[in-house]
């Protein structure tokens, strides 16, 4: 039971890791990207669609990613060349996935009501590890996008704090007019986390249907975009902050299951509710955004 | 030799540069002088490659430098240290120092730091603790910092943008000192100020610059500084017509003990201080010593921990204040003129009858007051976006003047204005002193409040001190203003 | 300037029918067929034109709730679950009023819905003044959970005698919107709708508490410096805004479906972004843009019909029209639209200039 909610949560954590440690980079280049949602949904959407005509689950994954780069692109567009509103631009894209993918869910799939299922990405056994009591098979019996994505949290750590390319990064987020001075190039900088993070956030959103439904509704992302930045929040712009806000995240989405199997009398809707209004709990708890990166949001012009 | 050729560069429809010829040799300190707004600062960053001229080449012993990359220029050996320095505020001083030619390619702040320990114990300078952030240092320490960064790049050039506003007269010295140093070591040291005391004491040559073209060239031992004035402004510098002084007894604001704490710090420790009608009182300090929250204090929007604030009748209406940073806190440019003029509450609540407001009568109001201090603006609905930096700022004290209080407060309100346009604003600020009035006019420029005060406070870390007249001097402001009151 | 905003308007309008057209193409669908399609579902007749009406209702008010806080630099990305919590404030008490005089009943009702929606967003607004939090966060994932909410009660305390289907029980009669030109749906509620975005309009440029709310969205510094209680301020214009979708919500039930569903919105509360955009947050501006978009949508259900495009084509459309409308705003295309020959555009558009913090 406990094994099953454990290994749940950390399942269920994976996709938000993923689009927050995208959106990781992006904040801290130094912008805000409310799209991530609609990059999520894409990337579900895409990942599957291929995945089911071509019968490949790596085509499936890259075209995850592919589609997550793509929203991304768009985004970059508006935000870095044109400066534009990063709020309502974000919004934008979020509202575009949801038409794109309604669009081309009934162009490919129609209304016939067909179950088109894919198989998911099996889950590994680590040998010995696996067969530990209880935290064996909570930790040690995923699927490899779970242990990619936890692999991703020192990588994002030692970048950011560890290499030149993560000091000019934080420079274009933190004072973009000075890392211009220097000779940055702060577009460029920004583009690329913006494209990273949509293959990450891309690769998130194929988890969600590659790897944990195997198949695509509507609406499958269901709001851990928008999870995934208030993670980015609780985990004060690091790492594993990060990853433990994530983990909390899925444990609470597990909750769902564990104890609708407990057959309690708590009507479901709770626990649906549950991640939203722990998110929102969460956050008036541990109160401002200083941590922020200080142009965080701010459109910047070269001059 | 550093040179550029007819540089012009355009800011919209304001003509920034107009065919600017300059020269620099190596071995020398040539002083670029003009006053704020002649052009000074866009050539610099013309040549550091952070703007792209309209027309024209800066060049390097002859090659043309690439325009508009920043990079090419730090490649090519020019290095540019800012008017405020261009560090990154929640960064350690040893990742902003990484920005520059320390420890080559590889990232490691080790290196980089006992790199620049090297270079700063060579210079005299103290550097901040282990892994402190910018944030924590002071203004002259950043500057510091900054002339550190520039010359790990070991640069050929150096141009410094009005690096001594923020030192105080002891760390002058030692700044000039360094200045004549790098000079000796066949360096160009290109120097812009608009202090000519400074240029005459430290430089070799001196170019003025007035709206944007070249109007003088000369040695430094070859002129003086009323000549170098004229070249300025083109003509004698306007002298201030102070009313004899009647200050009376009464006092218009009475300022008790006022004590503030922001973030564990102590800004505010006692502040005491009585204006009485009729002065105007000057307080002198390096800005960030407590500055910008006494006059939040003033203005009603901080409340201090313990103390009070009262004027003659307790009524706060009879006070008003212009902040600084005038296009950032003091107006909104994308609102108009009449919306900008009602922003302040007493006008406001002049022109809302219940709640509703009388556009009307705040649009009249408004020409009133472009009308009676000629502000040139087409109208009340014009944005404040497109008025110039001066007629902004003439609404700016206009809009202080209107509400009819008996004390302003004004902080460091000629910033950015010509000395014709400063020269304006004091005599208006004289005339309502003349009248009665009281004003506290805090300020960063030590040259400003001598010309204008009869009286003269200093403020440091938070503290306020009077002075006496036998403290009047530079040198004396200079150590009371570092802290140093014994 | 009324001129030039109209231009601008369907300038946006026709490049989104532009791109959409080289979509419709991709997708192996008639452009001119899915355009001509739209335009008969929405105004082919009597019928279809006073259900463009109906469908725009809701619009006015989340886009009346968007400008308002939009104008305040506020990013209220909650009006969707704001007009469901109205909604289900209304689907609660509707039942109760049997013995109301009719005027009463919908009076009552409607301030229930204000009253929920207030709570919803005002409940935001304090979190963002006092606690710093985000409120394009909160107000999303107050959406999510305003959904849940709605759910539970239409499976469960709310739900109608019968128990054959998750909805609630109806509301009383008396409670019902008056409804002009039975058996055509249009009610009471556009012109509460109208009513009430010309109360905003006044707000917003003719009295004290929007010049200071304006002046908090051009920029909240200067705003803080002149005295303008932002905190104060904040929990009023969310509230406020939610109170709007809350009456929108509320309209809903009490004209259309007389009772709560599981899903109250399509999404009503994000298509306003783009019906106050596109009317640069004007609240007259947007009864027309919401009535545009409104056609929208009804000639949508036409559209999937004859040509077999899913109905979310016009999420499309909406984002597009944002994307566009956020391009245009830029100095950049400032500039060329000038040297076309347009007038000068007066200001940044607070949109694009206004810094997210």
């Amino acid at each position: 039971m406990l094994e099953a909610f454990l290994s749940s949560s950390i399942g269920m954590a994976t996709p938000i890791l993923l689009a927050a440690l995208g959106e990781l980079l992006v904040e801290e280049s130094g912008i805000i990207n409310i799209g991530i949602e609609g990059a999520m949904l894409c990337g579900a959407f895409f990942a599957l669609t291929v995945a089911y005509f071509s019968g490949s689950t790596i085509l499936g994954l890259g075209a995850g990613m592919a589609a997550g780069l793509a929203i991304n692109t768009i985004l970059a567009v508006l935000v870095i060349n044109l400066a534009v509103n990063q709020v309502v631009a974000g919004t934008a894209l979020d509202i575009f996935a949801l038409g794109v993918t309604g669009v081309f869910y009934r162009k490919f799939f129609g209304i016939t009501g067909k179950a088109f299922i894919v198989k998911l990405i099996p889950r590994l056994r680590l040998g010995r590890l696996t067969d530990i009591p209880i935290l064996g098979g909570a930790l040690f019996h995923h699927n490899m996008l779970v242990y990619l994505a936890f692999a991703f949290v020192p990588i994002t750590g030692y970048l950011l704090w560890r290499t030149r390319y993560g000091l000019s990064l934080r420079a274009a987020g933190e004072r973009p007019e000075a890392a211009d001075s220097l000779g940055l190039d702060v577009y460029r900088l920004r583009w690329q986390a913006l494209l990273v993070a949509g293959l990450l956030t891309g690769l998130g959103g194929a988890y969600l249907t590659l790897a944990y439904a195997g198949t695509f509704v509507e609406n499958i992302s269901a709001g851990r975009g928008y999870v995934a930045l208030a993670v980015v929040i609780l985990g004060r712009w690091k790492p594993w902050g990060l990853a433990a806000a994530s983990i909390l995240f899925g444990a609470a989405m597990a909750l769902q299951f564990g104890l609708q199997a407990l057959g309690t009398t708590i009507p479901y809707q709770i626990f649906l509710a549950l991640p939203y209004a722990l998110t929102l709990a969460v956050l008036a708890a541990v109160g401002g955004q200083a941590a922020s990166p200080s142009a965080l949001g701010e459109p910047y012009r070269r001059l | 030799m550093l040179a550029a050729r007819n540089i012009t560069k355009r800011f919209g429809a304001t003509l920034a540069l107009d065919r600017v010829d300059f020269e620099a040799h190596p071995g020398e300190i040539h002083a670029l002088i003009g006053e704020n707004g002649a052009g000074k600062t866009t050539l610099m960053n013309i040549i550091a490659g952070r703007l792209r001229p309209d027309g024209g080449d800066a060049l390097l012993d002859g090659f043309a430098l690439r325009a508009g990359s920043a990079r090419a220029a730090l490649g090519s050996g020019i290095a540019a240290v800012n008017q405020s320095p261009m560090l990154f505020e929640r960064m350690t001083w040893e990742e902003n120092l990484a920005f520059g030619g320390f420890a080559g390619d590889r990232f490691e702040l080790a290196a980089v730091a006992s790199e620049a320990r090297t270079l700063a114990e060579g210079l005299g300078f103290a550097l901040p603790p282990a892994r402190s952030t910018i944030e924590e240092r002071s203004m002259a320490e950043r500057v510091r910092l900054e002339v550190l960064r520039a010359l790990s790049f070991t640069p050929r050039v150096l141009m410094l943008d009005e690096p001594t506003g923020v030192l105080g007269p002891s760390e002058l010295a030692a700044f000039l000192d360094l200045l004549r140093r790098l000079r000796a070591e066949g360096r160009v040291i290109v120097l812009i100020t608009h202090k000519l005391a400074e240029a005459l004491a430290v430089a070799d040559r001196i170019t003025v610059l007035r709206g944007g073209r070249v109007v003088a060239r000369t040695g430094a031992t070859q002129t003086n500084a009323s000549e170098l004035a004229r070249a300025m402004i083109g003509d004698l510098p306007p002298k201030l017509t102070v009313a004899p002084k009647s200050v009376g007894n009464t006092i218009a604001l009475a300022i008790r003990n006022v004590t503030l704490h922001r973030d564990g710090h102590r800004v505010l420790d006692q502040v005491s201080l009585a204006l009485r009608a009729g002065e105007i009182a000057g307080l002198a300090g390096v800005d960030g010593n407590g500055q910008s929250e006494l006059v939040e204090v003033l203005a009603g929007v901080l409340r201090p921990d313990s103390g009070e604030v009262r004027g003659t009748e307790m009524d706060r209406a009879e006070l008003t204040v212009i902040p600084e940073n005038r296009d950032l806190v003091g107006l909104i440019l994308d609102m108009t003129l009449w919306e900008n003029v009602v922003l302040s509450r007493p006008l406001r609540e002049q022109t809302t009858h219940r709640g509703w407001l009388d556009r009307a009568r705040a649009r009249d109001l408004c020409a009133q007051l472009l009308r009676r201090f000629q502000i040139r603006a087409p109208g009340p609905e014009t944005l404040a976006a497109a008025l110039s930096g001066g007629n902004r700022q003439r609404l700016a004290v206009a809009r202080a003047l209107a509400s009819g209080p008996k004390v302003i407060v004004a902080h460091n309100i000629c910033r950015g204005l010509d000395l014709a346009g400063a020269a304006e604003v004091h005599q208006t600020l004289a005339n309502f002193a003349a009248a009665g009035g009281a004003v506290l006019l805090i300020s960063s420029d030590l040259d400003e409040l001598l010309e204008t005060c009869g009286r003269l406070l200093v403020i440091s870390a938070g503290r306020v001190r009077e002075t006496d007249l036998n403290e009047r001097s530079a040198e004396k402001l200079g150590m009371l203003i570092a802290g140093n009151w014994t | 300037m009324i001129l030039s905003s109209l231009a601008r308007a369907v300038a946006a309008i026709l490049l989104a029918g532009v791109i959409l057209a080289g979509v419709l193409l991709a997708l192996g669908a008639s452009p001119a067929g899915v355009f001509m399609a739209l335009a008969q579902g929405a105004f082919g007749n009597w019928y279809a034109l006073t259900d463009t009406v109906v469908r725009s209702t809701p619009l006015i008010f989340t886009g009346l709730a968007i400008s308002i806080s939009f104008s305040g630099a506020l990013w209220n990305i909650g009006a969707d679950g704001q007009l469901v919590v109205g909604a289900l404030a209304a689907g609660a008490i509707g039942p109760q009023l049997e013995a109301c005089p009719k005027p009463l009943a919908i009076a009552i009702i409607l301030i229930a819905g204000a009253l929920g929606g207030a709570a919803w967003g005002g409940t935001c607004g304090w979190l963002r003044a006092h606690r710093d939090t985000n409120e394009v966060i909160s107000t999303i994932m107050m959406n999510f959970v305003a959904a849940q909410l709605l759910s539970w009660s239409v499976h469960g305390p709310l739900i109608e005698a019968s128990r054959a289907y998750p909805s609630s029980t109806p509301i009383a009669e008396s409670a019902h919107m008056y409804v002009f030109f039975p058996p055509s749906r249009v009610n009471l509620g556009i012109v509460i709708a109208i009513v009430l975005a010309i109360a905003c309009w006044l707000l917003l440029f003719k009295t004290d508490v929007g010049f200071q709310l304006r002046a908090m969205g051009r920029n909240r510094r200067a705003a803080t410096f002149f005295g303008i209680p932002i905190a104060r301020l904040t929990v009023t214009i969310l509230a406020l805004s939610g109170a709007l979708a809350g009456i929108g919500g509320a309209v809903q039930v009490s004209a259309i479906t007389h009772r709560l569903y599981e899903k109250m919105s399509p999404g009503w509360g994000f298509e306003a972004i783009a019906v106050a955009l596109i009317a640069r947050l004007n609240p007259l501006g947007i009864v027309a843009s919401a009535l545009l978009f409104g056609a929208l949508d009804n000639g949508s259900q036409a559209m999937q019909r004859a040509q077999g495009v899913s109905a979310e084509l016009v999420q499309v459309i909406q984002a597009l029209v944002i994307m566009i409308l956020l391009a245009f705003d830029t100095p950049a295309v400032a500039q060329l639209w000038s040297a076309l020959g347009g007038s000068k555009v007066a200001a940044p558009s607070a949109i694009s200039e206004i810094p997210n913090a």
